[in-house]
């Protein structure tokens, strides 16, 4: 038995070294740690600011830049990267103006934006569009640059999120008490929408623009299930959306699995599991 | 000083009058009530002295300051109408008031013990003593207020503005709540400006009150604004307006202490 026990430690050392050999794999796990870390945070305050569907259809949206990218012959995450970031500042500037419901807008810019992306990558010269791969992700396309780049962004990023965190908490709480208050709501309600549209397009090649707003919301969904403390709830959703993230990746190269649906699956059981153990606990 | 001051100010919103050729002057310490029917502009009079609505036309100071750099000295405490928090929002009592000072402290510095003990200070002095840690949203609409009141009043705000804060509080609750203010105003040298639809009730709590319907129909002592020619302008009907005599239990308090 024990000898059985050891066996079976031995064998799972050397496949968690097997998984860590590899270049793509190295690749896979940094971009998630850092991504899924990062959405940790965002995705508290796009849970708490009830932006869910904004995730959402900067996603979405980011397939009409992708296309862009395909068609110029650029970077298309560099084209994603401009057109969301487009794209979320149009929603907020339109929705905050009161010419149209957020959601409204948010459906206009979700479809138009896919309808462009499906038209542009028809009249896209290459003819190896890995169409598939940033619609539901693929860790084998994440280049040493792709990595590098996520790495920093993310990192940076993170450093402003933290900078101006108690800021965000007190807009997200009350906008307008926040402005009589002296706090600067514009600059920081930018800041975040940048960073939704940043961590969606780090996110792509990893989870794919379809799942990536799994990310952006359930770990902070489930966060909010388990705690009434604001900082207990980012801890918490960080640790959520890094143990799926990196559980999700190695699960999925374990039993050949699609990563990014394997990642959103993790994310999605813990949700439940926090759900059903809250719904027992107040029955 | 006046603390507020306002010129000639119309407000239009979608090509709509909302405000027309407001003048109002308010000396510092003083309470005023702004009352009139629904719609009549009381909420978008507050917005534009603290700078969220800007005027279509006309001018607004604070102590000689614009509404913008009213707002960057810290001069205003504010309440707003209704606070629209999510039922499990994830903010106890003294997150809420801890929230006041966090424009003074600046990005990435945290409050200090320092600036707890002051928190739970201005929570005791809203009779809220432990209750620090209770979610802000399990409190009742009454205690809710004394929380807002407690973030609102931890930076020394010099104008403590205030959109119909007696919403959701019942009768009692509201008394309360007004005495509260009343000892406030005296205690701190407040100016205080509160928007309230209840011309009865403020009237005996306020120094002086405007009586807005697009334009401002009356400014003076309270007792004037029950003049029937005012409230027909007002209202356009003839209004019975039930106010407090000094029968009433709550009021005898507020003379006494006004003889204090």
């Amino acid at each position: 038995m024990k000898n059985a026990k050891g066996f079976i430690a031995n064998a799972n050392i050397k496949i968690m070294f097997e998984i860590f050999s590899y270049g793509f794999m190295q690749r896979a796990l940094l971009t998630g740690a850092v991504l899924a870390i990062f959405s940790g945070i965002i995705s508290v305050f796009i849970v708490l600011r009830r932006v869910s569907f904004l995730g959402s259809g900067i996603s979405h949206a980011a397939f009409g830049g992708v296309s862009i990218g395909f068609l110029l012959g650029v970077n298309p995450l560099i084209t994603a990267l401009i057109y969301s970031t487009v794209v979320a500042f149009g929603i907020e500037q339109i929705s905050t103006k009161g010419r149209l419901a957020e959601d409204t807008a948010i459906g206009i810019f979700f479809s138009s934006s896919m309808a462009l992306g499906i038209v542009l990558v028809g009249l896209s010269p290459s003819y190896n569009v890995d169409l598939f791969g940033y619609l539901f992700g693929s860790i084998l396309a994440i280049t040493n640059e792709d990595a590098l780049i996520a790495v920093f962004v993310t990192i940076f990023l993170m450093g402003i999120i933290f900078a101006i965190m108690k800021e965000l908490y007190f807009i997200t709480f009350n906008e307008e008490l926040a402005f009589v208050s002296g706090i600067k709501v514009r600059l920081i309600k930018s800041i975040f929408l940048l960073s939704m549209a940043i961590a969606i397009v780090v996110g792509i090649k990893l989870v794919g623009i379809i799942l990536i707003s799994a990310l952006l919301v359930i770990p902070g969904a489930t966060a909010h299930l388990l705690t009434k403390r604001f900082y207990r709830m980012v801890f918490i959703s960080c640790l959520i959306s890094l143990f799926s993230t990196i559980s999700g990746i190695i699960i999925s190269y374990r039993l050949n699995l699609a990563p990014g649906g394997t990642i959103v699956l993790m994310l999605s059981v813990t949700f439940f599991i926090a759900f059903f153990n809250k719904a027992l606990n107040n029955a | 000083m006046k603390a507020i001051e306002i010129e000639n100010l119309d407000v239009s919103i979608n090509s709509k009058d909302i405000l027309k050729g407001i003048n109002l002057e308010l000396g510092e310490g003083k309470f005023l009530g702004i009352v009139g029917p629904n719609g009549s502009g009381k909420t978008t009079l507050l917005r534009a002295i603290i700078g969220i609505i800007r005027p279509t036309s006309g001018t607004v100071r604070i102590f000689e300051a614009s509404p913008f750099e009213a707002i960057q000295k810290g001069i205003f405490g504010y309440l707003p109408q209704s606070q629209k928090i999510e039922i499990n929002f994830p903010a106890r009592a003294i997150d809420v008031v801890i929230m006041g000072i966090y424009s003074r402290l600046g990005m990435l510095k945290w409050p200090s013990r320092q600036d707890i003990d002051r928190a739970e200070e201005m929570l005791s002095i809203m009779d809220m003593a432990g209750l620090e840690n209770e979610p802000f949203s399990n409190l009742s609409g009454g205690q809710q207020q004394r929380v807002s009141i407690a973030r609102a009043l931890i930076n020394n705000p010099r104008i403590l503005i205030l959109d119909e804060p007696s919403t959701g509080i019942d009768v009692v609750g509201q008394e309360d709540f007004y005495h509260l203010l009343k000892g406030l105003q005296k205690k701190l040298n407040l100016t205080i400006i509160m928007v309230s639809h209840d011309i009865g009730a403020v009237t005996s709590y306020v120094d002086e009150i405007a009586c807005l319907n697009k334009t401002l129909h009356y400014h003076g002592s309270p007792m004037g604004a029950l003049n029937d020619a005012v409230i027909k302008q007002l209202y356009g009907k003839h209004v019975d307006i039930m106010m407090h005599t000094e029968l009433c239990e709550k009021c005898e308090r507020l003379h006494s202490e006004r003889k204090h």
